[in-house]
């Protein structure tokens, strides 16, 4: 019994090392990826893009606001795809290319440990990237066009006042952090990118105390808040996509993982029409798609908030179950990949 | 340099193999072929050899970074992969691998939470690790930044962080001014003493002459020759003598007898300092009185008073006088 005890101490002594090395393997991981120029670069442009298309759109395709929600969360897909892409090659591919790997392993850390830290660390860049993208989606389709009437209000009024906010933040992000680099030699990027969630947060929280034509209102943040548990699955499916690219990352460089990370993604939003394939010549291969490959149109539920339409949290646990079990499936053939791979 | 074997093994390999493939799992490149070594605790052992030979493949493959082909390897007992035996090894690899946009305090803290150190342990020896090496003024500088010797630095720095009993070197002073080698090799001796091993490789000999106990020479992925560098580099049929200046007159009167006596003409030169101990004294005349003189102090003191030949030569003095005293 004694025995036991001590085993059992040692399982749990070995378990503690396990889980703190991989929170510091996770956070170093999700610090050097979000302190890469590129990341910045690609969230600002989806944070730009997404906060203009208000302004340029000119067609409401029959109820206000779709477009930009459409937008918004088209954006956060596409740009989190490279994102996770590039953050998953830069975590591992590359590490194991510059050998900075080697350093890490030549440390008492498992590669398995190693490998779920890696993938940890992406998935957490990509959520903040993701909160960054609802956010601005949120404030953008506040400030669409919409035909209102009021005590001052009559027409299609655009919230040019939440617009203006909007597009200051990433200009007034990167300048602190600019100041803060200069005063501080802080580091750029990871900086830049803090301020900009803050700065999104404080100008949701502010819009509050005003109306769409810029006045003192009553607090009302009078944002379509069903647009969040869509941009949730947004981020699941982003997540999935980084388990993709982190598992071909203990093999590949960042170009075909990228590359094959989009392959993976266009296969699967067409995966719906393998579907009805059984009785076609290649219903064999149709079915066999359709089974690996991921289902994106579970994550892509835009169409289901049209005409006040909201996301049924049972739905939202179904699919974000899915995707725990299809991570679950990918990052163990990673494991098995990065267990045999020598690092030269 | 005195042996200070303890005798035990430390690292023993034994029929090892290692065959690079390529994408089609064909064989590529036989980069360790029948490697048979042990690696005594408490010494210095270099692993000396050109490029290509497989040096870094054979420090790979200890480390438990590679797998093998064929041959089996034991590390302080146990299995190179195993992570519970990695606590007790510290690893400078040939390249310094950063983190670009760490600073060497934050990526020292890094490692050491990846050893489970506590916090004030961690900060205490961080501080130590950057005096030594001489980085404790750019201790907040990004390591992308840093120059290749400065990198060096820091990466014998973390290689220590966890108060190693095996220390894999790969080219320690690669890309290091005089100075900092001669702080290398000071450190390399000192952790020696302190009972430790280190695994040399290098392809600077003379770096290799002045610290190992014992050498292992290899070439296309084999060992050509092994032993004790005063062993390997001994001439047994020349014996060389060193007497003070003497008259022109006494010292023809000599040359003849020993030209007499050998039937050979004698070789006679003035012997000559090294060109490193020269090198530290002059750059230590040039900052006297400066930051660089008080710095440079400590370790001149540790640099031998001639050079390699004649410390061995020294140690064997050592051990005939002890023999006599017995």
């Amino acid at each position: 019994m004694l025995q036991d005890g001590r085993s059992g101490d040692r399982v749990m002594a070995r378990l503690g090392t396990a889980s703190r090395q991989f929170w510091t393997l996770a956070v170093l991981t999700m610090l050097e990826a979000v302190r890469q120029p590129l990341f910045l670069l690609l969230t600002a442009s989806a944070l730009v893009l997404t906060s203009l298309t208000p302004v340029l759109a000119m067609h409401r395709f029959g109820e206000e606001g779709k477009l930009v929600r459409d937008s918004g969360l088209a954006f956060q897909f596409v740009f989190g795809l490279f994102i996770a892409g590039y953050a998953a090659s830069t975590a591992l591919s590359q590490e194991m290319r510059r050998g900075t790997l080697l350093t890490v392993l030549s440390k008492p850390v498992g590669r398995t440990t190693l490998f779920l830290a890696k993938f940890a660390g992406v998935a957490a860049s990509v959520t903040a990237f993701s909160a960054c993208a609802i956010l601005t989606t949120l404030l953008s389709e506040r400030v669409a066009e919409r035909f209102m009437t009021g005590e001052h209000l009559f027409g299609h009024i655009t919230d040019w006042w939440t617009a203006v906010r909007l597009l200051a933040v990433p200009v007034v992000a990167f300048a602190l952090a600019g100041v803060h680099h200069y005063r501080r030699k802080g580091p750029f990027t990871s900086w830049a990118l803090l301020i900009l969630l803050a700065g999104l947060v404080v100008v949701l929280l502010g819009s509050g105390f005003f109306d769409r034509g810029g006045r003192w209102a009553p607090y009302d943040m009078a944002v379509q808040w069903r647009i969040v548990p869509a941009g949730i699955l947004v981020t699941v499916a982003l997540i999935v996509l980084a388990a993709i690219a982190v598992s071909l990352s203990t093999r590949l460089t960042t170009v075909p993982t990228v590359t094959i990370s989009a392959l993976f993604f266009a296969v699967g939003l067409a995966a719906e029409s393998f579907r009805g394939a059984a009785e076609q010549p290649a219903a064999c291969l149709a079915g066999l798609v359709r089974r690996i490959v991921p289902n994106w149109q579970h994550f892509w539920v835009c169409d289901a908030l049209d005409n006040g339409g909201v996301i049924p949290a049972a739905y939202l646990a179904d699919t974000a179950f899915y995707g725990a079990v299809l991570c679950a499936g990918i990052l163990f053939l990673g494991v098995l990949s990065f267990r045999s791979v020598d690092l030269k | 340099m005195t042996e200070q074997t303890t005798g035990n093994t430390v690292v023993e390999v034994r029929g090892l193999v290692k065959v690079f493939r390529d994408f089609w799992r064909r064989p590529k490149v036989r980069a360790v072929d029948g490697l048979d070594l042990e690696i005594r605790g408490g010494e210095v052992f270099g692993l000396l050899g050109p490029n290509g030979s497989g040096k870094s493949t054979t420090l790979k493959l200890i480390l438990g970074l590679l797998h093998p082909s064929a041959g089996t390897i034991r590390v302080l007992g146990g299995n190179p992969r195993d992570v519970r035996n990695k606590h007790a090894i510290g690893y400078l690899p040939e390249e310094s691998y950063l983190y670009r946009y760490l600073t060497p305090r934050e990526a020292l803290h890094f490692y050491g939470r990846l050893f489970g150190l506590c916090k004030s342990t961690l900060n205490t020896r961080t501080e130590e690790l950057l005096a030594m090496v001489g980085l404790e003024l750019a201790a907040d500088r990004p390591l992308g930044e840093f120059s290749k010797g400065m990198a060096r630095r820091f990466g014998l720095a973390q290689a220590l962080i966890n108060n190693p009993r095996l220390i894999v070197l790969d080219e320690p002073t690669s890309g290091l001014d005089p100075v900092g080698c001669r702080q290398v090799k000071d450190l390399m001796l000192a952790l020696v003493r302190q009972g430790r091993t280190v695994i040399l490789s290098s392809h600077l000999l003379a770096d290799v002459e002045d610290v190992c106990n014992r050498v292992a020479i290899l070439s296309a992925g084999r060992i050509r020759a092994e032993g004790r560098v005063q062993e390997l580099l001994e001439q047994p049929d020349t014996v060389r003598i060193r007497i003070p200046s003497l008259p022109e007159q006494e010292m023809q009167a000599l040359l003849t007898q020993l030209r007499e006596r050998t039937r050979q003409e004698p070789d006679v030169d003035h012997p000559s300092m090294a060109l490193e101990r020269f090198f530290l004294q002059t750059v230590a005349q040039e900052s006297a009185g400066g930051e660089d003189a008080a710095a440079l102090a400590p370790f001149l003191a540790a640099v031998p008073p001639i050079d390699a030949a004649d410390r061995r030569r020294g140690a064997r003095k050592k051990e005939a006088t002890a023999g006599d005293g017995s």
